[in-house]
């Protein structure tokens, strides 16, 4: 810890790992802390969950006129996917503002908020998904190895969320009204992606959907959860989000690392 | 070995207005080449410190004095690595723990008992350490069933020797000490002073930002006096 390296972002990202034990602790304290005086506890956003997709399931799927049986477990799955996306996002804006009491009092690496954040989302994902396979029992989705799929695509979908968390996260840092923004894009970007509906629903304009990178995204994880392979141009967008996303985050981070106790 | 090292270190840091921080002025700014919105990206740029040269080793009792203002706060942080200098070189060999800011890294609501442990992992104490010192911070609070309650409903002498015996009850290398546990009443002065001599006497280097001078003329050995960014070092009888 002696001298300032000359790539902060790599350094703070290396002392982060070292330091898995605080950002494990910080997210289930954090858990703890939010459930604290509720008496379900956790299970309060699975309920919630459960509540909101088996309520819009029914409307929609007569709306739409599609049968609920394919379109209840698709939209669950949709959403609980959307609320891990959404919320990353949405908790990023004020991430470092949130923990000032800690970055402006410890030498710690920045990065473990980041880490944390999603840690905490990626328990949130826990929380919600069996959900969607207790659904997919009752309702016979086809369970076989393609489901399986849904892990790496899981884990791809968090690693793209941790460079975004990050870069969001310094936007509004040093930006007040950026999470004004976020709040008013997040709305669009759903109704834009494939959350109440599969991509193949839309004939007319299934490019729109496309267009908005969340909704590799929720491909990436769904189409596994219902027995089908992802198109290989959703992993090639996805790698390539990974790779580009990163390199750029970490040309942010390292210009404007020493900057974030200042800003916030 | 404990060591702290300045090497020529300046810090500056920004001041945006409210009109700095919103990226719709920010972008309205560069649409209109800076015409209409010419505020917008006023930023002052304050020199907390400037050219700051110092070597402090093990034993090294150090007070920073100086008017409120004067830069005491950012010579602690720039020292504990929270604030990265703009020029000049820092060297920091050894675990740091401050005392700057009340309430650093608790969580108001949770319970005095889980504060301790969050704080504890945070300045990087391994929870086998944590369960050893929970006695002795106990004993040194006496907030007993308080410590149950969310720290939330303490007033704030209590927070205040909650976040003392917590920092305390580590033993860092580099302790950094703003000046925070003024609070508290009498009886709470008298063991904060007993358990800080303690302290003092076991950590390699200790600075501490104080306005009482009787209080840093009993603990410290050096003296340095911090106005305009600049850091001088004064004798004890200066001190006054």
């Amino acid at each position: 810890m002696a001298s300032e390296s000359r790539y902060p972002a790599l350094e703070d990202l290396r002392r982060a790992m070292g330091n898995w034990s605080i950002v494990r602790f910080m997210a289930l304290s954090d858990m703890r802390a939010r459930y604290k005086r509720s008496v379900l506890g956790p299970l309060w956003i699975t309920l919630g969950t459960a509540i909101g997709s088996a309520g819009l399931g029914v409307l929609w799927s007569e709306l739409l006129k599609v049968d609920p049986k394919t379109f209840v477990p698709s939209l669950t799955a949709g959403l609980i996917i959307w609320q891990l996306i959404s919320g990353v996002l949405t908790d990023s804006c004020s991430l470092f503002g949130r923990q000032a009491s800690i970055i402006r009092n410890m030498n710690l690496p920045l990065s473990i908020h980041p880490m944390q954040l999603i840690f905490k989302h990626v328990i949130n994902f826990g929380h919600n998904i069996p959900i969607f396979f207790v659904l997919a029992l009752f309702l016979s989705v086809p369970m076989n190895f393609n489901t399986l799929l849904f892990i790496p695509g899981f884990i791809l979908v968090s690693l793209n969320l941790l460079w975004i968390c990050l870069v969001v996260g310094l936007l509004g840092a040093r930006f007040r009204d950026f999470e004004f923004m976020v709040a008013n894009v997040m709305p669009l970007l759903m109704f834009v992606s494939p959350v109440f509906y599969r991509p193949n629903y839309l004939p007319f304009s299934e490019n729109v959907i496309w267009a908005n990178p969340l909704s590799y995204f929720i491909e990436v994880i769904r189409a596994p959860l219902l027995g089908s392979v992802p198109p290989v141009f959703v992993y090639q967008v996805i790698l390539s989000m990974l790779v580009f996303g990163w390199i750029f985050a970490i040309w942010l981070f390292n210009k404007k690392h020493s900057r974030v106790a200042f800003w916030i | 070995m404990t060591r702290l090292e300045f090497k020529n270190v300046t810090v500056q840091y920004p001041i945006y207005n409210s009109r700095g921080m919103s990226l719709r002025n920010q972008l309205v700014r560069i649409g209109t080449g800076g015409r209409i919105e010419s505020e917008a990206g006023h930023v002052s740029i304050v020199t907390a410190l400037k050219d700051v040269s110092f070597s402090l080793s093990e034993g090294d009792a150090v007070a920073l004095i100086g008017h409120n203002g004067a830069g005491k706060s950012t010579m602690l942080r720039t020292m504990a690595g929270v604030y990265a200098p703009n020029a000049g070189e820092i060297i920091r060999e050894g675990r740091v723990a401050t005392v700057l800011e009340m309430g650093a890294g608790m969580d108001m609501e949770l319970s005095g008992y889980e504060n301790i442990i969050r704080m504890s992992i945070l300045m990087g104490v391994s929870m086998q350490e944590i369960k050893d010192r929970i006695s002795d911070i106990e004993e040194f609070t006496q907030l007993g069933d308080f410590l149950n309650l969310p720290v939330r409903t303490y007033s704030s002498g209590m927070a205040t020797r909650l976040m003392f015996a917590v920092t305390t009850s580590t033993r860092p290398d580099i302790l950094l000490v703003d000046e925070i546990f003024g609070t508290g009443d009498a009886d709470f002065q008298e063991k904060a002073k007993k358990r800080m001599e303690d302290l003092i006497a076991s950590v390699g280097i200790f600075v501490f930002a104080s306005h009482n001078n009787e209080l840093v003329k009993g603990y410290c050995n050096r003296f340095f006096r911090v106005q305009h960014g600049r850091v001088d070092e004064i004798s004890r009888d200066e001190v006054g």
